[in-house]
């Protein structure tokens, strides 16, 4: 079953996982044309990745939040950007007014994730990743691992260390959160 | 279909379909009887629109589909079995430094001309397409695909299958973007037009001197 040529497959994997898409890029980018443009890219991202996609719940969520975390990272952002320039399918285009009034809504019911992913910016980046993920985005630590392509007891020192750095800091109780079991 | 998240739904299944086109376009199975064109047909009809192109059909046996081959003086050769997996024929272009565009198609149809800007000045593109064991090979030497340029192969299937001799086969480099392949039937030679159309290829033009051996498909009817 190939996502890229299937598209019955495809719809069930979107329909899936189109809200926590959305979700996960309303926490890290206040401007919603930016997040409609995201949220496309990181579908589009998926359909060139459909070839390392292995089915399977916990490894599907780890395999799609590893790709949105590449396609938010702002070097990626830089090149899709020069990508769109030829025409590439624009997610902003498809939004009309009661989209762009939908995704300020989301954007702005994700305010207090945002200001906790703000409070981790001080974080060594490989334990931010974890973070993040965890607390931010409720994978568990053996999604957020594989996610991030590292082994388990490495995400769990790394969140951990996250966790410790993080304890004089007065944030969201969300950033303190176990995530899904 | 009224909200983004369903018009994105829809805009990425077209996605899909337009994607799948694009790779069926490649491995399509050959179309219909055709009249057979011979091959100062197929010359004629890139000679018309390409500065620097080489067509040759030949004989192809069994054994993998292609292999690329990096030489030390820098070169790249090239030989194909069978016109299949023309992505991956790409891919390990790209692997020893050339990018590519394959697209291979059924009997008869070519990619419509031009896909981009030949580069180079007349005369500069010297690969030469020979039969090396059963399959076309051809070698790329150095610096010849600079940067900025794409080695643009097209193969014209044979409807005898994928590991036929081809029908004809076109080779050029471009400067800059490369069109999408759209598929359009090779023109056809009025009667004994053959030596007439052979005025018009460019200088740069080679119609290799291998030619002349090839199986008995390449004598039928070239004019």
């Amino acid at each position: 079953m190939r996502l890229n040529e299937d598209p019955v497959a495809f719809e069930a994997f979107y329909r899936r996982h189109v809200d926590a898409v959305l979700k996960f890029v309303v926490r890290r980018v206040s401007d919603p044309h930016l997040a409609a443009d995201l949220t496309a890219d990181i579908f589009l991202a998926v359909l060139d990745s459909a070839d390392t996609y292995v089915p399977g719940r916990g490894s599907e969520i780890a395999w799609l939040y590893g790709i949105a975390r590449n396609v938010v990272s702002a070097q990626y952002r830089k090149a899709t950007r020069e990508a769109r320039a030829t025409g590439r399918l624009a997610g902003r285009r498809l939004m009309d007014d009661d989209d762009l009034t939908r995704m300020e809504e989301r954007i702005d019911a994700e305010r207090q994730m945002r200001s906790a992913l703000e409070a981790m910016e001080g974080l060594p980046e490989g334990e931010r990743a974890v973070l993040e993920l965890v607390a931010i985005d409720q994978l568990t630590v053996t999604e957020a691992a594989k996610a991030l392509g590292i082994r388990q007891v490495t995400a769990r020192v790394r969140l951990h260390r996250a966790r410790r750095a993080l304890e004089h800091f007065t944030s969201p109780s969300a950033v303190y959160s176990e995530g899904r079991a | 279909m009224s909200d983004f998240e369903d018009r994105l739904l829809g805009a990425l299944k077209e996605e899909i379909t337009t994607r799948k086109a694009e790779n069926r376009m490649t491995t399509v199975a050959p179309a219909g009887r055709r009249r057979w064109v011979g091959l100062s047909a197929a010359v004629a009809g890139v000679a018309a629109a390409a500065t620097a192109a080489v067509v040759v059909a030949t004989g192809v046996t069994g054994g993998p589909a292609y292999a690329v081959t990096r030489g030390a003086d820098g070169g790249v050769g090239v030989e194909i079995n069978a016109f299949t997996d023309p992505e991956g024929l790409e891919a390990d272009l790209a692997g020893a430094g050339i990018k590519a565009v394959v697209d291979y198609l059924p009997q008869g149809q070519i990619c419509k001309q031009p896909r981009g800007t030949h580069g180079g000045g007349s005369g500069q593109f010297s690969v030469s397409i020979g039969r090396q064991g059963d399959g076309i090979s051809f070698k790329i030497e150095k610096g010849q695909v600079p940067a900025g340029s794409t080695l643009v192969l097209t193969v014209s299937k044979s409807k005898d299958g994928d590991d036929q001799p081809p029908f004809a086969t076109t080779l050029e480099i471009v400067q800059g973007a490369v069109s999408e392949c759209e598929p359009t039937s090779m023109p056809v030679p009025a009667d004994g037009g053959g030596t007439t159309e052979k005025q018009d290829q460019g200088p740069g033009f080679d119609t290799g001197t291998e030619q002349r051996d090839e199986g008995p498909s390449l004598d039928s009817k070239t004019g």
